[in-house]
C-alpha cells in the first residue's frame, strides 16, 4: 500500500485528492485492503478519498504533506504548500516497517540505538512489562499482599501427615533390623540431627556392637555398623543428615535403623 | 452605537458563570469582557503546570481564591515516569503565597510538595480551608503538622493516595482544641498508625464533618467510637475490616452504623472478615457508592451486599465478584453509573476466579444508567463488545484492561479491532477510552473516524504502523490528551500532525518508534510545544537523527522550555535543532 498524504483544498483547486476532506490536519489516503469484508454494522466507508489503484506495498515513498494548521509554525504560504518527500530528509525513512523485506535496510540505518525495531522484540507477556497491567501503586501493593496471604492459607491448610501432631509434638516410629518391637520418639523434642541420634543411640542401647559405644556422629556418618534412615513423605527411604533439620521435619514419616551394608565383619 | 452594561453588572452576571470551560469562552467575546472577567475569576484550573506559569497566572487572575494543579502525567499512576521527573509544587506554593493572600484551596494531582511548602501554605493565607494532595509525594506528616497547628478555618484535608513520609506519629494532635471546622478528612493513605484518642477527639468536636476516610491502622474495634460521634457522616472509609472473633466489637458496630442515617458511600475495607459484613447491613439501602476494591469477599458475602443496596451508582470492586456477582448487580442495581473491576491477581488469571467478558455484558444489560467503565480481565471477543456498545450508547468513559497484551478474541482468534469499532460508533458521546488486546491499525481508523467527542485515549501494544496513530490524530477532533506506550508509532504520523499536537493538553509516547531527529524537527516547526525527550539508559546520542526516543511527552505551553528537569530528560530546542 502506497501512503499518500494529500493536502487540505484550503484553497480551491490545491492539492490531489477529491474534496469532502475535513478541515485541519494533513488527509492520509490509502487503497482498500481487498478484503475489507467485515460484515458488521460499522459503516465501511470512510470520509477520506480513497486510492484504490495501488496495492499494499509498504516500504515505498513516503510523501509528506503538511496542512494549513491554525496558529501553527508556518510563516509563510509557499512553505505550507511544500510537499516534502522522503529525499529531504534521511530521517524520514520509514524506520519502523511492519515487513520484513525494508526492515533490514533501515534498521541499518538506526545506528547506535539501543532499541531494535518494536516487531524484532519477542512479544512480551504481562510478566515481563513495567507499568503493566495498568494498576495504581496502592492497589498493586494490596493484591500482592492478598495473593501472599492466601498462599500462605492454602500452605498450611494442607492435609498433614499421618505422624501424630498438635504443634507441639512430631512422635515418628523408629524399627530397627534385627528387632521385632519398635520405638516411637518426639521428633520436635529435638533441633539437630546430633540429639537424635544421641537419644536412639540411648534407646537401642546395647544392640549396636557389643564391642564399642557407637558416638552419635558415627550413626550419621556412615562409618559405624548402623545406618540411619528415613521415609519421607513420597514414601522412598533416605539417608538421615543430607537436608536440613527443618526440611527434614517437614517430610519425615518414620525412622529406621539398618544394618550398613558396607559394613563387613 | 454599543450599549454596554456597566462593570458591576457584567461582573455580577459573571459570577454564576462558575465551569472553566464558560469562563474562557466569556473571556474572548471581547477585550473589555475579558478584563472584567480576569478581575473577577475566583477559580483556575491547570491541567498541566508546566503549561503555564505561576507570574502569568497571577498577573491575569489576581483574584483567585481557589487553585488546582496537575502535575506529572497520568502514566505516573503506573511507574512510568521516571524518579525526579518534576512536578514541583514549590514555586507555585511561594509566588501565590505572596500574591493570594485570601487563597482559600489548592488541590495538587502528580506534584512534588514539600514540608516547607505545606508550611507556606499554613501560615501565608488568611482564611484557608481546603487542601487536597492526591497522588503527590515529597513531604512527611511534618507539613502535615504545620497544616493542622495553622490553619484554623480548615474544612478539608484530603490526602487520596499520596505517599507520605511518616517522621512523627502525632500530627493529628496539632489541631488546637479550638478547631471544630473540619468537614472532610482523607487519611487512608497513611502507612503507620495515628494517635487514636487524638483522631477521637477531633471527630468529636466536628459537627460539619461529612467525609472520613481512615488508614487501614485504625482497627475494627474503634471504629464503633468514632461512628458514634459523627452520627452525620455521608461517606466513611473504615480501617482493616477484621477484629478475630468478637462478638462485643461485632455489636457495637451494628449499633453505630445503624445510628448513621445520612451514610450515603463506603470504602476501605482492607483484611475483610467476612462474618462482620452484616453489621453495615443496615446502611446499605442508602448508598450510592460502595467501594470494596480492597476487599478480597467472594459470593455469596459479596452477592448478600450487593442485593442490598438498590441505590448504589458507583461500585468499585475485584474480580472476586465473578461473573456471577455481576449477574446479580445487574438485577439488583438499576442506578449503576460506574463499575469498576480490578484485578486480584496481577498476571496470569486464577483458577479459582470465574471473571469473564459475560460479567460486563450481564451489567451493560441490566444497568440502563451505566455511563463508566473500568474493567480488568483476561479474555474479550469482538461479539461481547458489540453486545456491550448496542446495549450502552450511553457510555461516557469505557476503558478496557485484558491483562496479557495482545490477547485476540478467545472465540474466533482476530483482533478486537471491530469490537472497540463498535463501542465508538454506538456510544456517541465517550470521552475516554482506554484499548487492550490484539489490535491492528483498523481500530484507530473506526477511531479517528466515529469517537468525534474522545477527550482522552490511552493505548498500549496496538496497532501496526503510522497509519494507526494518524488516524486518531487526524480524526478525533477535541482529543486533548492522547498516551502511549509500546506501539508501533514514529515519525510520520507525528511530522503529519503537527498542528493538532498544539490543540491538546498533552501528549505521552514510550517505547515507539519515535526518532530524535523528528522530534527536532517538530521543536521546529512548533514553537509553542515542549518536546522532551527521555534518555534513562543514557544511550541516545542527540546528533544521531536516528536514534530512537524511550520517552516523549509534547506539551503545549506559553511557559517556554522547563528548567526543573532531570539530567536525562531534555527538551528539544528549536534553536539548537537549526544549528544540527
Amino acid at each position: 500500500m502506497d501512503v499518500t498524504l494529500g493536502l487540505l483544498p484550503g484553497i480551491p483547486g490545491a492539492g490531489d485528492g477529491g474534496g469532502g476532506v475535513p478541515p485541519g490536519g494533513s488527509i492520509l489516503t490509502k487503497s482498500k485492503n481487498k478484503e475489507n469484508n467485515h460484515n458488521m454494522s460499522i459503516e465501511d466507508s470512510s470520509p477520506y478519498p480513497v486510492d484504490d489503484n495501488d496495492d499494499y506495498d509498504d516500504g515505498g515513498d513516503l510523501k509528506l504533506g503538511l496542512g494549513l494548521s491554525i496558529g501553527g509554525g508556518l510563516k509563510t504560504k509557499e512553505e505550507s504548500f511544500r510537499i516534502l518527500t522522503s529525499q529531504d530528509s534521511p530521517i524520514l525513512k520509514p524506520s519502523c516497517s511492519s515487513s520484513s523485506s525494508s526492515s533490514s535496510s533501515s534498521s541499518s540505518s538506526i545506528v547506535g540505538t539501543k532499541r531494535t525495531a518494536i516487531h524484532s522484540v519477542s512479544p512480551p507477556n504481562a510478566t515481563s512489562v513495567v507499568g503493566w497491567p495498568p494498576i495504581r501503586k496502592a492497589h498493586r501493593v494490596s493484591i500482592l499482599a492478598n495473593r501472599n496471604k492466601s498462599e500462605l492459607e492454602e500452605f498450611s491448610s494442607r492435609p498433614k501427615t499421618k505422624n501424630i501432631t498438635n504443634g507441639h509434638h512430631l512422635t515418628v516410629k523408629v524399627n530397627m533390623d534385627g528387632t521385632l518391637i519398635g520405638r516411637k520418639v518426639d521428633l520436635y523434642a529435638h533441633t539437630s540431627y546430633e540429639t537424635l541420634a544421641q537419644t536412639l543411640e540411648n534407646m537401642f542401647y546395647g544392640r549396636w556392637s557389643s564391642t564399642e559405644a557407637i558416638g552419635s556422629s558415627r550413626l550419621l556418618d556412615g562409618t559405624s555398623e548402623f545406618v540411619l534412615t528415613y521415609e519421607d513423605k513420597d514414601g522412598d527411604w533416605m539417608l538421615v543428615g543430607d537436608v536440613p533439620w527443618q526440611m527434614f521435619l517437614s517430610s519425615v514419616k518414620r525412622l529406621r535403623i539398618h544394618r550398613n551394608p558396607k559394613m563387613q565383619h | 452605537m454599543v450599549y454596554s452594561l456597566p462593570e458591576e453588572v457584567l461582573e455580577h452576571v459573571f459570577s454564576f458563570i462558575t465551569s472553566d470551560k464558560d469562563r474562557n469562552v466569556v473571556s474572548v467575546v471581547c477585550k473589555s469582557w475579558y478584563e472584567i472577567e480576569r478581575k473577577c475569576r475566583r477559580k483556575v484550573f491547570i491541567g498541566n503546570c508546566y503549561s503555564v506559569s505561576p507570574g502569568i497566572m497571577i498577573r491575569r487572575f489576581p483574584e483567585v481564591r481557589s487553585v488546582e494543579l496537575k502535575g506529572k502525567p497520568h502514566f505516573a499512576d503506573f511507574n512510568l515516569v521516571p524518579e525526579g521527573w518534576g512536578g514541583y509544587a514549590c514555586s507555585w506554593i511561594d509566588k501565590m503565597s505572596r500574591a493570594y493572600p485570601w487563597l482559600e484551596e489548592i488541590r495538587l494531582k502528580w506534584m512534588v510538595v514539600t514540608d516547607e511548602s505545606l508550611e507556606l501554605i499554613s501560615t501565608s493565607f488568611k482564611n484557608y480551608k481546603v487542601l487536597v494532595l492526591a497522588s503527590c509525594e515529597g513531604f512527611s506528616t511534618d507539613g502535615l503538622s504545620a497544616i493542622a497547628a495553622n490553619c484554623r478555618n480548615l474544612r478539608e484535608l484530603d490526602l487520596q493516595e499520596s505517599e507520605v513520609m511518616d517522621s512523627s506519629g502525632h500530627w493529628l494532635s496539632h489541631f488546637p482544641d479550638t478547631f471544630t471546622s473540619l468537614e472532610s478528612l482523607n487519611i487512608s493513605c497513611l502507612g503507620s498508625e495515628v494517635s487514636f484518642s487524638a483522631l477521637e477527639r477531633l471527630v468529636a468536636r466536628s459537627p460539619n464533618l461529612k467525609t472520613l476516610r481512615l488508614n487501614r491502622a485504625v482497627p475494627l474495634g474503634k471504629l464503633s467510637t468514632l461512628l458514634q460521634q459523627a452520627p452525620q457522616l455521608v461517606e466513611l472509609g473504615t480501617g482493616a475490616y477484621l477484629s478475630g472473633v468478637r462478638s462485643d466489637v461485632y455489636s457495637a458496630l451494628s449499633k453505630a452504623f445503624l445510628g448513621c442515617k445520612e451514610l450515603k458511600g463506603l470504602s476501605g475495607f482492607w483484611d475483610v472478615d467476612p462474618s462482620y459484613l452484616p453489621a453495615f447491613y443496615s446502611v446499605c439501602s442508602r448508598l450510592t457508592t460502595l467501594n470494596l476494591s480492597y476487599a478480597t469477599i467472594r459470593s455469596p458475602d459479596i452477592t448478600k451486599v450487593i442485593s442490598l443496596c438498590p441505590n448504589l451508582q458507583r461500585l468499585l470492586v475485584l474480580d472476586h465478584i465473578e461473573d456471577s456477582g455481576l449477574n446479580a448487580l445487574a438485577l439488583s442495581c438499576k442506578n449503576l453509573q460506574e463499575l469498576r473491576v480490578f484485578p486480584s491477581y496481577l498476571y496470569v488469571a486464577d483458577a479459582n476466579v470465574t471473571l469473564t467478558e459475560q460479567g460486563l455484558v450481564s451489567v451493560s444489560q441490566g444497568c440502563s444508567k451505566l455511563q463508566s467503565v473500568l474493567y480488568f480481565c483476561h479474555q474479550m471477543s469482538n461479539s461481547a463488545l458489540i453486545t456491550i456498545a448496542k446495549n450502552r450508547p450511553n457510555l461516557t468513559c469505557f476503558r478496557l484492561c485484558i491483562i496479557e497484551p495482545r490477547t485476540p478474541d478467545y472465540l474466533t482468534h482476530e483482533p478486537l479491532d471491530i469490537g472497540f469499532g463498535a463501542i465508538v460508533k454506538h456510544c456517541k458521546n465517550l470521552n475516554r477510552l482506554s484499548l487492550s488486546g490484539l489490535l491492528t491499525d483498523r481500530v484507530f481508523e473506526y477511531i479517528g473516524t466515529h469517537a468525534k467527542k474522545l477527550d482522552m485515549l490511552s493505548i498500549a501494544f496496538a496497532g501496526d504502523s503510522d497509519l494507526g496513530l494518524h488516524h486518531v490524530l487526524s480524526g478525533c477532533e477535541i482529543l486533548k490528551k492522547l498516551e502511549i506506550r509500546d506501539c508501533p508509532f514514529g515519525d510520520t504520523a507525528l511530522l503529519a500532525n503537527v498542528a493538532k499536537l498544539a490543540t491538546m493538553r498533552s501528549l505521552w509516547m514510550s517505547s515507539c518508534a519515535v526518532s530524535i531527529g523528528a522530534c527536532k524537527i517538530l521543536s521546529r516547526k512548533m514553537p509553542m510545544l515542549n518536546v522532551e525527550v527521555t534518555d534513562e539508559n543514557g544511550t541516545l546520542d542527540p546528533k544521531l537523527d536516528s536514534c530512537l526516543v524511550e520517552k516523549l511527552y509534547v506539551y503545549r505551553t506559553v511557559a517556554g522550555p522547563r528548567s526543573d528537569m532531570p539530567g536525562y530528560i531534555w527538551t528539544m530546542d528549536r534553536d539548537s535543532a537549526n544549528k544540527i
